[in-house]
């Protein structure tokens, strides 16, 4: 990549981040974050004992003493379940606007109009809305991270991998905005699509109780087509609350193959993006 | 000679996804814009004009022919780095001040941050919203936001303007400021693509028209020549391809219509010679008339015709 293509992928990349922040994603999430933050830091008060927990307080009242590093795990995997879960959706609702309002008439003429491939334009854009989110995910964990770490002398490197884990799933999530939005040119569509993708992982992640339940082959089939060719956000979300736990993580398929839908359907987004007329 | 731009047998098609039917919004364009020239592109609502400039610039992919700018085909990146393009409709990002926008834009345009930081205030004192530069666009008139659209386009000194509908909107000051800067930029050597409903911005400021009809060029020529003083029309069938091009060296306009070839004379002398040379050929000659025209009487013959 050259200086001029750094250039532009930086102005792409700036754009993304005001857009967010007048549209107060970026405040939301960082709100919600600092929160949080602010939570585990004045309201939840641990004291130690030799290495284990004497008390755990929270709004005053204490609770009967656990074993720190289990505690430690339980909240950290109780952030990554939440980041998974609500926090994905809430990241994909708050930003599927940020692909589409590129496309919007009188708007993407201009950016057309400047000397930078098409692909590139959308790429940029792609990498801010991935960064926009990436931001806030390494502020929570980061912070959460270091406040358990300074009160209870708990350094779990696997929460760590569970932020990277979270924007991965978000980074090929967002393909489906990118595709959507490219071939409708809808924010409402593109959510739409996307939460029914990540609706439908938990379900197909029972694929060996489905394969059970199914008496038709074809039925089979079809599920294990779906399972295998759609992003696996539940089963990315196992894998990071192993990595939380610190558990053996049995199989790396669905990271992989998570990754393969993506690059697949951002290349199609890609290509649609390059062949239409605006 | 060198072009600015030119195009050859543009055709582009729109094809409804689902019922199939086509329309011909542009049906092969040849247009030549030397370097230079303030060149305006006229035409009834529909006609096409602006499929064509989206092409030139490639926002939309010609079914035939081709765009080239510059020696270059304008589906190129490369293509467009000389082009300031300033669009009908625009919709800047309103969350962007006059500073960011300029910033974000020129960057698009490969300007190094330190010449974008030289360049916004001049810019913005040229388009008279020096005070305006830090406000958010979301508060801009439709005149302002018209005059800092202008300053995007210009913002990395590009060698070809395309505007769309520059005036749109603007207060007769303020097009009188746009008519000045377009001067200016005129005499550095600027070509000045101007695509525009109101005719009378055409005739005062280029100095060659193309007016496009249902996708194609009607009638092409110096605004000059279309427009003052008497002149002659000599329309006329079966004219062979080489007396055509001898009689295109004479003639101030030259547009096909109805099959036949229509041919615009300054002079009477001229007239005379062509249906001479016309004749010779065994042309059958449909029409001689004597012209007077505004630019806007031009536009309204060649379209009702």
């Amino acid at each position: 990549m050259n200086s001029r293509s750094l250039l532009v992928t930086g102005a792409l990349v700036r754009d993304t981040f005001r857009e967010a922040f007048a549209r107060k994603i970026f405040w939301g999430f960082f709100g919600c974050s600092t929160a949080l933050i602010l939570f585990f830091v004045f309201i939840l008060k641990i004291d130690i004992v030799q290495g284990a927990i004497a008390t755990v307080s929270l709004f005053g009242k204490s609770s009967r003493g656990e074993d720190v590093q289990r505690l430690v795990h339980q909240v950290h995997g109780a952030i990554a379940a939440f980041l998974f879960t609500a926090g994905m959706f809430l990241a994909v609702f708050a930003s599927a606007g940020l692909i589409p309002s590129v496309f919007e008439p009188g708007r993407i003429e201009l950016l057309l109009s400047k000397p930078v491939a098409r692909h590139h334009i959308l790429l940029g854009r792609y990498i801010g809305n991935v960064l926009v989110i990436a931001a806030n995910i390494f502020y929570l964990v980061f912070a959460v991270w270091i406040i358990f770490g300074i009160k209870t002398g708990v350094w779990t490197y696997g929460f760590l991998w569970a932020s990277v884990l979270t924007i991965f799933i978000f980074s090929v999530l967002l393909t489906v905005v990118v595709l959507i939005g490219v071939l409708w040119e809808s924010a409402v569509v593109a959510t739409m699509v996307t939460f029914g993708i990540m609706l439908v992982s938990p379900i197909l992640a029972q694929k060996p109780l489905l394969e059970r339940l199914l008496t038709s082959e074809t039925s089979r089939n079809v599920v294990r087509a779906f399972y295998y060719a759609l992003p696996k956000a539940f089963d990315v979300g196992r894998i990071s609350r192993s990595l939380v736990l610190g558990e053996p993580v049995t199989s790396w398929m669905p990271l992989w193959s998570s990754a393969i839908f993506g690059v697949v359907v951002l290349a199609g987004g890609l290509y649609a993006f390059s062949k239409r007329n605006y | 000679m060198s072009f600015a731009i030119t195009t050859e047998g543009l055709v582009k098609v729109f094809r409804n996804r689902w019922s199939g039917k086509e329309v011909r919004a542009v049906d092969g364009i040849s247009l030549q814009v030397e370097r230079g020239a303030t060149f305006g592109l006229l035409g009834p609502n529909g006609a096409g004009k602006t499929t064509f400039v989206k092409m030139l610039l490639s926002c939309a992919h010609p079914t035939a022919g081709r765009a080239m700018v510059f020696d270059r085909d304008s589906r190129e990146p490369e293509a467009r780095r000389p082009i300031g393009y300033l669009p009908e409709n625009h919709r800047f990002p309103t969350y962007l001040t006059g500073e960011s926008m300029l910033d974000f834009y020129g960057a698009l345009s490969g300007m190094e941050a330190a010449s974008r930081r030289k360049r916004i205030p001049e810019l913005l004192a040229i388009v008279g919203l020096a005070e305006w530069g830090k406000v958010r666009l979301g508060k801009y008139s439709k005149g302002m936001l018209q005059r800092v659209g202008l300053a995007q386009a210009l913002m990395h000194a590009p060698s070809l303007l395309v505007l769309d509908e520059p005036s749109d909107g603007v207060d007769p000051i303020g097009r009188r400021q746009i008519r000045d800067i377009l001067h200016t930029l005129e005499q550095q050597g600027v070509t000045i693509f101007l695509n525009s409903h109101l005719l009378a911005e055409v005739e005062l400021f280029c100095r060659d028209v193309a007016i496009i009809h249902r996708g194609r060029v009607a009638l092409e020529g110096k605004v000059k020549d279309l427009t003052t003083g008497s002149g002659y029309r000599i329309e006329a069938e079966h004219v062979p391809e080489r007396l055509e091009q001898e009689l295109r060296q004479k003639a101030v306009a030259v547009a096909p219509r109805n099959g036949n070839v229509e041919f615009l004379f300054g002079s009477r002398e001229a007239a005379n010679q062509a249906v001479d040379q016309l004749r010779a050929e065994h042309c059958e000659i449909e029409t001689v008339a004597r012209t007077t025209s505004t630019l806007e009487d031009v536009f309204v013959r060649t379209i009702n015709e």
